[in-house]
């Protein structure tokens, strides 16, 4: 398992055989997917592919923990705004009031509806995290002729993102060094100290800029002039090609979403009438 | 054999925006071609603005006032078209962090090449030697929070290395080295004045590395250049060193202790090895 800027990836997978743009391609498409499925049922199916993709590509289960409380708020933040916060509605069921807030069954069937269309997502997201390093999502975008400049700039947004996270643990660090412990502290107390770091983080990013900026301008690296219009091989790409099993991939993933938009818009399938979960939900909650 | 004045700083002032003091007063400076020149001098002497002025990145990254001339191969640096001059300039910056812009050891490499218009063919072959020459072949497909220091600067160097520039400026490189990695950039340093023509100007607080490969030094001290001379008459002027904060390295040191005290009165040697000589001599004697 190595670290990366954004999560964990395994060592060895065969995933790793596949073209980087195939990855991007299965999470720009996929994450789509969700949106015209209305049954959460679908949904779990999509979490339960994409878990089971997960498993073949050795993924590191344990260290999917890392996304559960990104579920859980969402979850929660999702479930509040269509309960607690969702009005009132004499035209719904009512299924229960507490502490004057009325609970019906529309409003956490929809709640649900949009939860089960997030979580997939959330769980495309994750496969490519954890399969992908930062350097095939470049690739990717390189692959499909995204301009340099554009590829660069996320590159070095994402380089800029590691350094402050390592400058944050520098500063932590040096904190804790001074006596500074804020475990069991309260909520309050730890958010005010954690202001205290913003500072020198931010005296320490201003810095890193003007290096960093030194360090491009020095490695010949201009946005505009003659030299910005010099042709760049792209060397990094020659590392890369696609194999038959990429254009399989390819195929599969574009057939999938055209059978489900056939589905959806065509035959009417995949509505929140016909998911039997929530059938069976209503059933026990009435 | 004729040698050519590749680097020529006159009468050269430079203050930044906002400052009282210039950075840089009055500097006059020439530099020759395939020379190794080490630049010493107390922190706030100026050395860092002097390498970023032969690079270009003062004036062009930087505010402020500037008077004289600082010329690079016959031309003034201000004439030069952006990223032109580093084509010819590669500095080396002292915080081996802060020099990555990529997201592999083999990206960073191959950013420079890909920036002066180099075919594949020939970063392919660059990329080959500069990684032989710098000892990088594994760490090619590691991220740069992966290695370690020493090798985060070995790549900051190979990166500059592989567009092969004329000049090497190196300021402060193994400053936040150990022992170890510090010699192992020393030794490339070495290689490449061994086997290229590069004119090198290295920017050290740690001379025990730097001395015996240095043809000339320079003393930077409150914004002034001090003292220009080849390397043996320059330590000569230990005194003159010491009192302005410059430390010769502790052979050199100990000679000059022994010269002070009336005890010794030819050349400071410049290694601990060259001490231990002529220390043996004076003792058979």
């Amino acid at each position: 398992m190595n670290k990366t800027l954004l999560g964990y990836v395994p060592n060895e997978s065969p995933i790793y055989a596949v073209h980087p743009f195939v990855k991007l391609y299965f999470l720009l498409v996929v994450s789509l997917f969700p949106m015209f499925v209305s049954a959460p049922d679908w949904n779990i199916i999509l979490m339960v592919v994409i878990i089971l993709l997960m498993w073949i590509s050795k993924v590191n289960m344990s260290t999917l923990k890392i996304y559960i409380p990104v579920a859980i708020s969402m979850g929660t933040i999702i479930f509040l705004s269509y309960t607690v916060l969702g009005g009132t509605h004499p035209e719904f069921e009512l299924l229960a009031r507490i502490w004057g807030i009325n609970f019906y069954w529309e409003r956490i069937r929809d709640a649900l509806v949009v939860y089960f269309r997030v979580l997939p997502m959330i769980f495309t997201m994750v496969f490519f995290l954890s399969t992908s390093r930062e350097r095939d999502i470049i690739v990717a975008m390189r692959s499909i002729k995204v301009p340099f400049v554009v590829t660069y700039i996320f590159a070095m947004a994402l380089r800029s993102a590691g350094m402050v996270l390592e400058d944050f643990g520098i500063v932590r660090q040096a904190e804790k060094a001074r006596g500074f412990d804020p475990a069991g502290k309260s909520i309050a107390y730890k958010i005010r100290q954690y202001v205290m770091y913003m500072v020198p983080l931010f005296a320490l990013s201003l810095r890193r800029s003007e290096e960093f900026t030194n360090a491009l301008v020095a490695r010949g690296y201009a946005f505009t002039g003659k030299v910005s219009r010099v042709k760049r091989a792209d060397y990094i790409l020659t590392h890369y090609s696609y194999k038959y099993f990429d254009y399989i991939f390819i195929a599969l993933i574009t057939i999938a979403f055209i059978a489900l938009l056939v589905y959806r818009y065509g035959y009417g399938y995949f509505q929140v009438d016909q998911s039997w979960l929530l059938r069976l939900l209503r059933s026990w909650v009435s | 054999m004729h040698v050519s004045k590749i680097i020529e700083v006159q009468d050269y002032t430079w203050k930044y925006i906002n400052t009282s003091v210039p950075a840089l007063a009055e500097i006059n400076l020439t530099i020759e071609e395939g020379s190794f020149v080490g630049v010493i001098g107390p922190n706030g002497a100026g050395k860092t603005t002097l390498a970023f002025s032969i690079d270009g990145l003062v004036p062009g990254q930087y505010n402020g006032v500037k008077k004289g001339s600082v010329k690079v191969f016959g031309k003034e640096v201000e004439d030069y078209d952006k990223g032109e001059l580093q084509q010819l300039v590669g500095v080396v910056f002292s915080d081996p962090e802060a020099q990555f812009t990529a997201m592999t050891v083999e990206d960073e490499l191959v950013f420079g090449m890909e920036n002066i218009g180099l075919s594949l063919a020939e970063i392919k072959e660059r990329l080959e030697w500069v990684t032989e020459l710098t000892e990088l072949s594994n760490l090619l497909m590691k991220p740069p929070y992966e290695i370690s220091g020493g090798q985060k600067q070995r790549v900051a160097l190979a990166a500059v290395l592989a567009m092969r520039p004329k000049i090497l400026i190196l300021d402060e490189p193994t400053s936040m080295l150990d022992p170890v990695s510090r010699g192992r950039i020393f030794k490339v340093l070495a290689k490449l004045k061994e086997e290229e023509n590069n004119t090198i100007i290295v920017i050290e607080h740690s001379l025990e590395n730097l001395v015996p490969l240095a043809d000339q030094m320079i003393l930077m001290s409150e914004s002034k250049l001090v003292l220009h001379d080849k390397t043996q008459p320059f330590f000569q002027q230990s005194k003159m060193l010491l009192e302005k904060g410059a430390f010769p390295p502790g052979a050199m040191l100990f000679f000059h202790l022994l010269h002070e005290r009336g005890l010794y009165q030819g050349e400071y040697p410049l290694t601990v090895a060259g001490g231990a000589e002529l220390l043996r001599d004076l003792m058979g004697k």
